[in-house]
């Protein structure tokens, strides 16, 4: 903003939740050729520890690629990656008001009527981020592009080494999903694919018609395999306790059917199998950290404890129904 | 439950505390009230049934694993204690059973597993 004087921010306040960001809302003012202007925008900030950590310019560069296509996402405007100004590494972005992204109004019975409409755009727009070409995009210049043999590998090794960084105690039917994963590996991802990592009913805006105005939380986004975004909304706990519903709007059939239409890819039940239960480990790593940071002392928050408390043991019986124990 | 119930407590404690003083915005205030509330639901979901299923899961898995000897000290800090010490065991005998074959065997320890995720189950669990 090189020609606004008189910036100003106020109405600062931090929205609830968000277990690996911070986030704040608030309104800049400032002044340009004699006008007063102002914009409502969104700052996001690491936190002390978090139950995931990753890099602000993937995630900062992941929304951007994004910009102005048919996956709607909000307009990031600065990334600052020093700790000096706000104690830690940030970026500013323009807010998305006005819509709802929590489950819990969505399934609470007013929704019921568009929840096919949310579904039918949940998928179709995860279909466009598959379709996407990540080299076009120029996200291989911010994040590794592995062979296509080797995505499955990748992911794998990354989440159990978290695993074994950070369990606070024996996890055996985590451990045991891994060995299968080990042993049952799927085939080469069919392309290489934008990944974003966390994409699920919660990590979007919706409105009272159905329409998704934003895909957000794309701090996991990273080049691998389309099936595994597929997978991640499989996850049994993203039901919601609504079973036989995926990400709690559809059955798996119609849900895949979407984006295999949207995507112009082909979701083989095996290789879609693995991915799901990949997932799983996924999640049960993630919760697995949220407890690390609270037990180590890195971040006493109350939000890293929820996600262990609330999802260690549905996780492993989310394992367990992957795996047919359950 | 991990973290463990008193020192979330403990921190909740802390947390409380510090709302209760002015000055908290009412955004965060809020936040932090309905967090601590919710953590509170599930300790008090828990704290009844905890030693009986440590001491019902660790006798469970002895008999799994073949080894003897009672829980005598029954504070949740050592029942825990000798649960991990018992289910890291498991895994180890999970993986031998799949070495060799034993499907029996192998049967035997997913049902045991089921039945951990029983005991651990919460009312508001989403599995």
């Amino acid at each position: 903003m090189p020609h606004a004087t008189d910036i100003a921010v106020d109405r600062l306040e931090r929205i609830s939740g968000g277990a690996s960001r911070e986030t704040y809302r608030f309104r800049l003012g400032w002044r340009e050729g004699g006008e007063a202007r102002e914009r409502q925008l969104i700052l996001r900030r690491d936190p002390p520890a978090s139950l995931i950590d990753t890099e602000r310019r993937v995630e900062f560069e992941a929304y951007r690629a994004f910009a102005g296509s048919a996956v709607p996402v909000p307009a990031m405007l600065w990334l600052e990656e020093a700790s000096e100004t706000l104690d830690h590494p940030f970026f500013i972005a323009e807010e998305l008001a006005g819509y709802q992204a929590a489950p819990q109004m969505l399934f609470s019975g007013a929704y019921d009527a568009i929840l096919p409409k949310v579904a039918e755009r949940k998928w179709t727009i995860l279909g466009g981020i598959a379709r996407a070409d990540p080299i076009a995009l120029g996200l291989d210049k911010w994040m590794p592009a592995p062979p296509l043999d080797d995505c499955w590998r990748r992911e794998l090794a990354h989440w159990e080494a978290i695993l074994d960084k950070d369990e606070a105690e024996p996890l055996p039917i985590a451990r045991a999903a891994i060995r299968w994963l080990k042993a049952n590996p799927p085939p080469p991802a069919q392309k290489l694919a934008v990944v974003h990592g966390d994409y699920r009913t919660g990590n979007f805006l919706y409105d009272a018609a159905g329409e998704i105005h934003g895909v957000l939380d794309w701090e996991m986004a990273h080049l691998g395999d389309p099936l595994e975004d597929l997978g991640w909304g499989f996850n049994p706990v993203w039901q919601f306790g609504r079973p036989g519903l995926e990400g709690g709007l559809v059955a798996k059939a119609d849900a895949v059917a979407i984006w295999e239409r949207a995507s112009g890819l082909q979701a083989d039940p095996a290789a879609l199998h693995w991915w799901t239960l990949f997932n799983c480990v996924k999640g049960q790593a993630i919760w697995v950290g949220s407890a690390r940071a609270f037990i180590d002392g890195g971040n006493k928050e109350p939000i890293m404890v929820y996600p262990a408390w609330w999802l260690l043991n549905a996780q492993d019986r989310a394992i367990l129904k992957v795996m047919d124990k359950l | 439950m991990t973290p463990s119930v008193p020192s979330v407590l403990s921190e909740l404690a802390n947390l409380l505390m510090r709302n209760a003083m002015p000055g908290v915005p009412d955004a965060e205030r809020a936040s932090a009230l309905g967090l601590s509330a919710m953590l509170l639901n599930i300790s008090a979901e828990v704290w009844d049934g905890a030693a009986h299923n440590l001491v019902e899961e660790n006798r469970a898995l002895r008999s799994l694993l073949g080894v003897g000897g009672p829980d005598e000290n029954l504070r949740l800090s050592a029942l825990r204690a000798e649960n991990d010490r018992l289910r890291a065991q498991l895994i180890g005998a999970q993986i031998a059973a799949e070495t060799s074959g034993d499907t029996a065997r192998q049967d035997a320890i997913w049902a045991e597993l089921r039945a951990s995720t029983e005991r651990r189950k919460l009312s508001i669990s989403l599995v």
